[in-house]
């Protein structure tokens, strides 16, 4: 099994008109994702590349049975389009986009609450479950079948990451990207719930940083009498304290925030700690090792 | 983005905080005079506007007893540098007879999932030292309730009156958070005069960039940010190239935040130093988008090797190839170039590269390696 995402979900993109909208389609639907349907204020009645397009999401939604969306949109007009796929019924709403205020992703987050659907993003790579869909724009050949679910703060570092895991012959369930930004629509404790129900995935690597307070819900998962067990990547012990590393949330403000706090709860807590990239598949084969016992 | 104490009183202010009825003074005799004119009464708190932390023990906060005093305050503020920052004006403040100094923030929390509010019954300087204020989480800016944070505050502020104009203060600044995009409002201290009125003495403010398109004052605080970089340093932030600057020789051109970090660590690892934390990601892939980008590294004499780092998804490799072919001809220094490119459409990397005479590493490891070993002998 998958979290979150499988070849079942019959997947909308909002602003499928636009540069990035149209991309996904080709992209994703080569992949064998199921894009049914695209919403383009306006635009009603169109096509992109054989999907059609409606004016409204309760529409697209309607005709064609879509029930989760994909959201690609400027920042300033993100919140509105993600709280009228959640408000239609959409169970999964992806937005990947950056630059949007955090303002909005609290309430885009309070509404997807409010609804009992699931929000992924804002500032984020999107999700994928290898062999079966894929929502963003992760390069397909880095992933594969398997049983690690993957949780990441950084879009880049987890193609990357899996890329490795790939070659060594480790295969993925789902790799959710969560995205960098201090309020998310999907937590890391979220997402590590989601991959403890899951009974294909029998570990679990996380990918964090510096800053903000992911790390210390890892660190309590992994503490659990009855957690799956957790490997972990944590960058920027390079950072200095008091800059912004590119990401809202990557800043050390206090000592918690930073790598050597992290990786020392994490360890504390029974994490298998990468020292760096380079060994992210060592960990993670420790990981799987300890599964099986 | 920080913003400094007066523009973030001025805020406060149009919120209905009271602050001091403070004067502002800009740099230059005849401003110093106007100021000078303009207050009347003394004493008054003299303060170095800067945005860098620790203000206060590094001398920017000096009492001056009359105009004299003043002026020699000004003159010392305005030649002192604040960790790299010399101070753009100075905020000349009445002196007030505090009784007692308290804490009041709302900032953005994600394990709030929203706004916090934290309060201690005792702020000032020592508030990192001091126990851990209370805090009152409340996500979505429209759940604040009054009789919540009354609950919270109960058992560490035994003053009701105080208790009950914190209340007031901070839903006043949870509104101006939300409607004005700040990720952190900070009053510290925030002063209980004998009269018993609360008045904010300084001021953090912290304003979320990307509510710029609906906020003038933030777009106003990113081009002044702009101005205020060098020819080179603006030319990438043009481009949404995000740079820090760090103290080693290894120019690190990377994208994304999570494995430009991963590289810096890596360049650590192996016994090098990064000379800065530089994603380029957000820009365009372009040619134009990395031009900037090496012309800065070519410029800055403390880089000795050029790294370019990129895994990229939506970024598609035999573009940045071809921008990086194509910048190649118009650089000024000849720092050597190491190259690991990987991701969407990577095959075709290596016969670009191959056409200037440069090659691609096929792993990390290898191209950090070949920057550190460059960067020894450079």
């Amino acid at each position: 099994m998958s979290i979150l995402l499988d070849e079942t979900n019959r997947i909308l993109v909002q602003g499928i008109t636009g540069h990035m909208g149209t991309f996904f389609v080709t992209d994703a639907r080569r992949y064998g994702t199921q894009v049914i349907a695209g919403v383009s204020p306006g635009r009603g009645g169109a096509s992109v590349d054989g999907v059609p397009v409606f004016n409204s999401v309760a529409t697209a939604c309607k005709e064609t049975g879509a029930d989760t969306a994909m959201v690609f949109v400027p920042p300033a007009a993100v919140q509105g389009a993600t709280i009228e796929s959640i408000e239609a019924g959409c169970r999964l709403v992806v937005a990947t986009a950056d630059e949007l205020p955090v303002r909005d992703a609290i309430e885009i987050r309070a509404a997807a609450r409010a609804y009992n659907a699931r929000f992924v993003g804002p500032n984020s790579p999107g999700l994928i479950s290898p062999g079966k869909a894929k929502m963003g724009f992760m390069p397909s050949f880095c992933y594969r079948r398997g049983d690690v679910g993957v949780i990441s703060r950084s879009g880049s570092l987890s193609y990357e990451a899996c890329k490795r895991l790939t070659l060594a012959g480790i295969g993925q369930t789902t790799v959710v990207g969560i995205g960098g930004d201090p309020v998310k629509g999907t937590t890391a404790a979220e997402a590590l719930e989601l991959f403890h129900a899951d009974p294909e995935t029998r570990a679990v690597l996380y990918l964090g940083e510096i800053g903000g307070s992911e790390e210390a819900a890892v660190a309590a998962y992994a503490a659990r009498v009855d957690a799956k067990p957790v490997a972990a990547l944590i960058v920027g012990a390079t950072a200095p304290p008091g800059k912004k590393m590119g990401h809202a949330a990557a800043l050390v403000g206090s000592h918690a925030d930073s790598h050597e706090a992290k990786t020392r709860m994490l360890k504390h807590a029974g994490v298998q700690v990468a020292a760096g990239v380079s060994d992210v598949v060592k960990s993670t084969q420790a990981a799987l090792a300890a599964a099986r016992n | 983005m920080m913003i400094l104490e007066y523009e973030a009183k001025d805020l406060l202010r149009s919120a209905g905080v009271a602050v001091p009825d403070g004067s502002v003074i800009r740099p230059g005799a005849r401003a110093l005079q106007a100021a000078a004119r303009r207050i009347d009464s003394y004493p008054v708190a003299v303060k170095a506007q800067v945005r860098s932390g620790g203000r206060g023990k590094q001398g920017g906060v000096t009492r001056a007893n009359d105009v004299a005093q003043l002026r020699a305050a000004a003159k010392r503020l305005f030649a002192t540098t604040f960790g790299d920052e010399q101070p753009a004006a100075l905020l000349a403040d009445p002196w007030l007879v505090i009784d007692r100094e308290l804490y009041l923030s709302v900032t953005v929390d994600g394990a709030a999932e929203g706004y916090v509010v934290l309060y201690s019954p005792r702020g000032g300087v020592d508030i990192e030292s001091g126990a851990p204020p209370v805090r009152y989480p409340i996500g979505v800016p429209w759940r604040f309730r009054t009789h919540e944070l009354r609950a919270i505050l109960e058992p560490v502020e035994k003053d009701f009156q105080v208790r009950e104009r914190v209340i007031a203060l901070a839903q006043r600044l949870v509104e101006t958070a939300a409607a004005r995009d700040c990720t952190t409002i900070e009053i510290n201290p925030l002063a209980r005069l004998a009269s018993g009125e609360l008045v904010a003495l300084d001021a953090k403010v912290v304003y979320d960039e990307w509510g710029h398109f609906r906020n003038r004052d933030i777009a106003e605080q990113r081009a002044g940010i702009r101005r205020r970089a060098d020819r080179l340093l603006k030319a990438c932030l043009d481009m949404q190239h995000m740079y820090v600057r760090l103290d080693g020789d290894i120019g690190l051109i990377s994208g994304g935040a999570g494995m430009t970090m991963a590289a810096m660590d890596m360049i650590r690892r192996y016994g090098g130093r990064p000379a800065c934390f530089f994603d380029c990601s957000p820009g365009p892939t372009s040619t134009r988008g990395y031009r900037p980008a090496i012309a800065m590294l070519d410029a800055d004499p403390q880089v000795k090797v050029i790294l370019v780092s990129i895994f990229g998804g939506g970024t598609q490799m035999q573009r940045v190839a071809t921008a990086m072919k194509e910048n190649m001809p118009m650089r000024r220094s000849g720092k050597p170039v190491v190259f690991r490119l990987d991701g969407t459409h990577v095959d075709q990397v290596p016969g670009i590269l191959a056409t200037f005479g440069a090659r691609n590493h096929d792993c990390l490891e290898d191209a950090v390696r070949e920057a550190v070993k460059l960067a020894r002998r450079a």
